[in-house]
């Protein structure tokens, strides 16, 4: 928990540096109240912001987070974790992924997921397993409504893994599909 | 210089190395069966320097090193240096020879100056002359020439071509930057032939060597391509969706079969080698990759998950008469057809590791080259010679290649560094 909650200021932080930033290079006047600037609420997901009282708009225009040009973790996404040789998404993974397909919709961009394997078995047979992997993600964020096209899968197998070691917990975490910025 | 540009002159040294005249012979002198335990007895001799001082001198030891050691490598023979066994009367032939060196004032020097190489093979101890083969390489071109020649000498005494020019292509690298590489049979001459930054992966010779087809990321995205062997220029073969992976060659050249997933899943396809699709063999919603040609060009065998296991699978070249090949174990794969077509080897999971496993074509007769001293062993490639197979394994903690005499069970190393080596591929 203290993992999320600590993601959660990081996302706020990130999203108040470039609302800051987009102001002043804009040419905005007035000093801009970031703290209670209303896009900070309907561009993130609702469950992922900090219950905030709205107050009146006072600076309606301010150009949105550029989140093409942002890692997916740093506004919200999720890693998905498979079991040993399996591509089936578990109850687990089905809830991260309506997150990040809440969050996916509201921000309309492009992500690329890519399928890992743990470094048991073939090179061949890793990389048909993470393309599974990720194609099944995909499919379920598109059966959430997320668009089909803003959403490519690719495969590295057991060629990149995240976490180093022949142990149970390094497989655990490489057994996954990773959202990143195509 | 890139490795693109170095790798012309490479290929070039190569055919310069030979005889325009070297052809095949179709005499065979002694006809036997060769069985793991039947080796034929050859003394190897140092060639007689005639003239061209210590470079010459030099020439003269390499070649009989590299000619002892193709001999032993083949498995065939128990070579032994004449000059430490003597004259014993336990050898059948002996291989003899001369080197003149070039002429200092013919205005060549150092690496430029071509030596004049004549090796013969004789009986012994009558030395009567079986085979002449006469050479001008240069000092980088000497290897070449005695691997030529081991070649010949293998092919007259058994029938059976030699191994000694094949090379091996492989991938090199970690994390998301791995390179193709190759290297002689014999763990020489360790050249790279891609530098994209990306993953370059799974190569596969054609028929007549001229181009080597790969899985690369180079364009960002996973697709095949095809590097020209005798300019290391790289063209793609087909970047679909997904994955466009494992291809194997048909015998003939003008087809591949290969896994392609743009229709969603992981599916057995023929192509062109322009990238045209000649057919799609599967249709199923499990994975199904990793063919490999018969060496007819008949049938093809691969790996398929429709039971919940990759398991090896027959089919023809049509996707008709699928058979199940495999019922031992749960995880097998990267099926590899010997070229007499006799055996298959593949991959097999026992425990949290991989092994290397030979069988007949029939599915009888399994049995695991590697043990549990190997941690993972994988993607086996038959030599054209149909006794030798490469492959993978992390035995030392890091991934290098490994030839195993299949006949004989003996294992060699081929490659050794701190990088992974993997998907090895023996060149036709």
């Amino acid at each position: 928990m203290n993992h999320w909650y600590n993601r959660n200021i990081h996302v706020v932080l990130v999203l108040v540096a470039i609302l800051v930033v987009g102001s002043l290079a804009g040419g905005c006047g007035k000093k801009p109240e970031a703290e209670t600037d209303p896009t900070i609420e309907t561009t993130l997901p609702a469950e992922t912001v900090p219950a905030q009282p709205t107050p009146e708009p006072t600076v309606p225009e301010v150009t949105a987070p550029d989140y093409a040009a942002m890692d997916p973790a740093d506004y919200g996404i999720g890693d998905v974790f498979f079991g040993f040789d399996e591509y089936t998404l578990s109850t687990e993974a089905m809830g991260i992924l309506s997150r990040n397909a809440r969050i996916l919709r509201e921000a309309g961009v492009t992500v690329l997921v890519s399928g890992h394997c743990d470094e048991r078995g073939t090179v061949e047979y890793n990389l048909a397993l993470g393309e599974k992997r990720a194609k099944a993600v995909k499919d379920y964020l598109v059966s959430l409504g997320v668009a089909a096209g803003n959403v490519r899968v690719t495969s590295y197998g057991e060629s990149k893994p995240f976490a180093t070691g022949s142990t149970e917990q390094a497989w655990a975490q490489n057994r996954r599909a990773h959202f990143e910025r195509p | 210089m890139t490795p693109m540009t170095r790798l012309v002159p490479m290929i070039l040294l190569v055919l310069a190395a030979v005889p325009a005249a070297a052809q095949r012979s179709s005499e065979v002198v002694i006809d036997h069966t060769k069985v793991a335990w039947e080796k034929t007895p050859i003394l190897v001799g140092l060639p007689d320097v005639l003239s061209g001082g210590m470079p010459a001198v030099q020439a003269a030891d390499l070649l009989q090193a590299v000619v002892l050691n193709d001999l032993k490598l083949s498995g065939l023979f128990l070579p032994a240096l004449r000059d430490v066994q003597g004259d014993s009367l336990n050898y059948q032939y002996a291989i003899e020879g001369t080197v003149e060196g070039a002429l200092r004032d013919a205005g060549q020097t150092g690496e430029d100056a071509p030596t004049t190489v004549s090796l013969n093979l004789v009986t012994w101890p009558e030395r009567q002359l079986l085979l002449n083969k006469r050479y001008r390489p240069l000092p980088s071109q000497l290897r070449t020439s005695a691997h030529h020649f081991a070649d010949q000498v293998i092919e007259m005494l058994t029938g059976e071509p030699g191994i000694c020019l094949t090379r091996i292509a492989f991938s090199r690298g970690a994390g998301d930057r791995r390179d193709l590489w190759v290297v002689d049979f014999d763990g020489e001459g360790l050249m790279r032939l891609t530098g994209n930054r990306t993953l370059n992966l799974c190569p596969a010779w054609s028929p007549d060597g001229t181009t080597i087809a790969f899985t690369s990321y180079r364009d960002g995205r996973q697709g095949l391509y095809g590097l020209d062997t005798s300019n290391g220029k790289v063209r793609s073969i087909i970047e679909l969706e997904g994955l466009n992976l494992g291809a194997d060659w048909h015998p003939s050249g003008k087809e591949l079969v290969l896994s392609l997933s743009h229709s969603g899943n992981p599916e057995i396809y023929r192509i062109k080698p322009d990238g045209t699709i000649v057919k799609r063999l599967t249709v199923s919603d499990a994975i199904e990759i990793s063919p490999s040609w018969s060496p007819g060009g008949r049938d093809i065998v691969f790996t398929s998950d429709r039971t919940g296991t990759p398991q090896l699978y027959i089919f023809d070249g049509d996707g008709a008469g699928r058979r199940r090949l495999t019922f031992e174990g749960r995880y097998n794969d990267s099926a590899v057809w010997s070229p007499n077509g006799e055996r298959i080897a593949y991959a097999t999971r026992e425990g949290n590791h991989t092994q290397i496993v030979v069988m007949k074509a029939t599915g009888e007769s399994r049995r695991v080259l590697t043990d549990g001293t190997w941690r993972n062993a994988e993607d086996p490639s038959w030599a054209p010679d149909g006794r030798h197979l490469v492959f993978a394994s992390d035995r030392t903690g890091v991934f290098n290649l490994y030839v195993c005499d299949v006949d004989e069970g003996t294992i060699r190393r081929l490659t050794s560094g701190n990088d992974p080596d993997i998907t090895p591929a023996w060149s036709r």
